[in-house]
């Protein structure tokens, strides 16, 4: 009766065992503790590329560059540095991001928050996916697809000059400004803001707003005292996240903005591909890290980091 | 209720307007990939599909396609097991400085692309490697790791550890518990991610243009130069590719695991 034949065990079990054989001798229990750090590790070697990369960027900021070779000089200079603050362009570049950055993350999220909310608390499942839809089909397609769909709606024989000029208006000149490249980065943005939105908003018990509305208050008060406070944690991480991709984005300025409305990274990438002077470039690189860096941690020191954890608010 | 109906009215007006602001510039490039006209011009002159019979005669979007494809390939190998991987570890594992490392994944993030991207490509000039096309999708990995350890996160974060527990009492090893337990339960995200990964990095843009040469260039990169020519509408039949593969990878997220699974509360 338990003559059961190896050959009887299915060869899945076999080959499992073997797999879970090979485990304990490769990875001992006395190794179990770091069992965790063993499992993290790949992750960890490819976000320490950027962190190597980044390195190097700083290094390469501290050595000016030389006129005769085009090569790095090889002693140590803050000369970049002290290059960048004397050039007003410079500073009109850092001005004009930040200003961008503050501009799209109020609209974004004021957009975004509504539509997260629609999304989240409506009742019909038909409307809920096509709001779904809506946001993932353009979150799918890409900055420069889209980009290239706005140029053709706001060139100078796009569609709405064309529209305009039935009216008897126009043409207008929609590109290449400011404005044009606004509109595309809070186009952009608009999917990444809802869909950070939209678990803080699940995680707000509807009842809550009943109570409220029940207790007197009209829907307004009951959005400004009781929904937008519960909902902080999805705001911060919309607003921290469109602010950062804003502050630096590359594509929409040098696309829409036709080399008129240069952002700080298409400074970066002129003073690396255009003036050929890494050094200088670099020195740029780590201003854009250092201000950025400085406002997200300062909002996550005011704030936490809101939806952005990777560990569920249970654990901490 | 007389506040409902001005509420419906408000959040439907914003509503409305957002669907519009996001779908335009989609509508306006599929039907002008169908114009019979030289130029872009509204209304078009005639439908045609003759832009996609360029799309089919000209090697280079061809060519530029297929290595996208690969590209978008290799990252989604190389998420899947190290995103996957280290979400299980934040989410189950006591790890010493979780506050840190929280931090160090949020880095990607946090370091700007354009800055991510002149780095790596220093780091490739000074190996010598650049000018291959796997890094590229190497790349394309490391600055979207992000998405894919959220969404595996989500999925560990809503499973009982009791039920690991269990398994493990009930005589399972480690890796059995892992293959039948935890990594079942965690598959939702793991397919969420992974459609995450391999959309963003066929659509991934300035890491592509700084890491690829005109001999390896990638399709968004070569959209991007074109229109930076001469705009003629086979740029906007190139364009519906894209629209294409997003609308096949939001079907199959959908089939998969369901559009909602972005709607959970954290």
């Amino acid at each position: 009766m338990m003559d059961m034949k190896a050959t009887n065990i299915p060869i899945s079990w076999r080959l499992l065992d073997a797999a879970e054989a090979l485990a304990s001798r490769l990875w001992p229990t006395s190794m179990r503790r770091f069992t965790g750090w063993l499992l993290l590790s790949p992750a960890f070697l490819l976000v320490f590329v950027l962190v190597a990369g980044l390195v190097l960027i700083a290094g390469y900021s501290l050595h000016e560059l030389d006129t005769s070779t085009y090569r790095l000089k090889a002693d140590y200079t803050l000369e970049n540095y002290a290059d960048i603050v004397a050039k007003p362009t410079y500073w009109k570049y850092i001005g004009r991001s930040l200003l961008a950055a503050l501009i799209v993350t109020v609209v974004t999220v004021t957009l975004a928050f509504p539509y997260a909310y629609v999304m989240v608390r409506t009742r019909s499942p038909l409307l809920r996916k096509l709001l779904l839809i809506s946001l993932f089909l353009p979150f799918f397609i890409g900055q420069v697809v889209r980009a290239y769909g706005w140029l053709i709606l706001l060139g100078n024989q796009g569609l709405l000059n064309v529209a305009f000029g039935w009216i008897g208006l126009g043409p207008f000149n929609m590109i290449a400004n400011y404005g044009a490249v606004i509109v595309g980065l809070v186009q952009f943005m608009l999917p990444f803001a809802a869909l950070l939105l939209a678990p803080a908003i699940v995680a707000i018990h509807e009842e809550m707003e009943l109570a409220s509305e029940s207790l007197g208050a009209n829907w307004l008060r009951t959005l400004w005292h009781v929904t937008l406070p519960m909902a902080k944690p999805g705001l911060i991480a919309a607003s921290v996240v469109v602010f950062t991709l804003t502050l630096t984005d590359f594509a929409m300025p040098e696309i829409l903005g036709g080399g008129t409305t240069d952002f700080i990274a298409n400074g970066i990438y002129d003073a690396f591909f255009q003036l050929s002077d890494k050094g200088f470039g670099s020195a740029l690189s780590i201003i854009l890290v250092a201000l950025g860096s400085l406002l997200v941690a300062l909002i996550f020191a005011l704030a936490g980091a809101g939806t952005l954890s990777f560990i569920a608010e249970k654990r901490k | 209720m007389s506040g409902g109906r001005s509420k419906a009215i408000v959040l439907g007006g914003i509503v409305l307007f957002n669907i519009v602001c996001l779908a335009l510039p989609t509508i306006i490039v599929l039907v002008t990939s169908f114009t019979a006209g030289n130029i872009i011009r509204f209304p078009p002159e005639g439908l045609s599909l003759r832009w996609y019979q360029t799309l089919l005669e000209k090697t280079a979007y061809q060519e530029a396609f297929l290595r996208t494809l690969y590209v978008a390939l290799i990252c989604t190998a190389v998420s899947i097991p190290a995103g996957t991987l280290a979400a299980i570890a934040m989410a189950r594992y006591r790890l010493r400085f979780l506050g840190g490392l929280q931090v160090y994944f949020l880095l990607p993030f946090t370091i700007p692309l354009i800055v991510a991207g002149l780095g790596m490509m220093e780091m490739l000039i000074s190996i010598r490697m650049f000018g291959q096309l796997w890094p590229v999708g190497i790349a394309a990995c490391i600055i979207n790791l992000p998405f894919m350890i959220w969404a595996v996160a989500a999925s560990v974060n809503g499973l009982d550890p009791d039920l690991e527990n269990a398994a493990a009492n009930l005589g399972a090893p480690p890796l059995q518990t892992f293959l039948t337990v935890t990594l079942p339960a965690v598959m939702p995200g793991v397919i969420t991610g992974a459609l995450l990964m391999f959309v963003l990095a066929f659509n991934e843009f300035i890491v592509s243009l700084l890491l690829t040469n005109a001999r390896i260039v990638t399709l968004p990169v070569l959209i991007y130069n074109s229109i930076r020519s001469v705009i003629t509408p086979d740029l906007a039949a190139v364009s519906v590719v894209y629209i294409l593969v997003a609308a096949v990878a939001i079907w199959l997220l959908d089939k998969l695991v369901g559009l909602d699974i972005f709607l959970r509360s954290k």
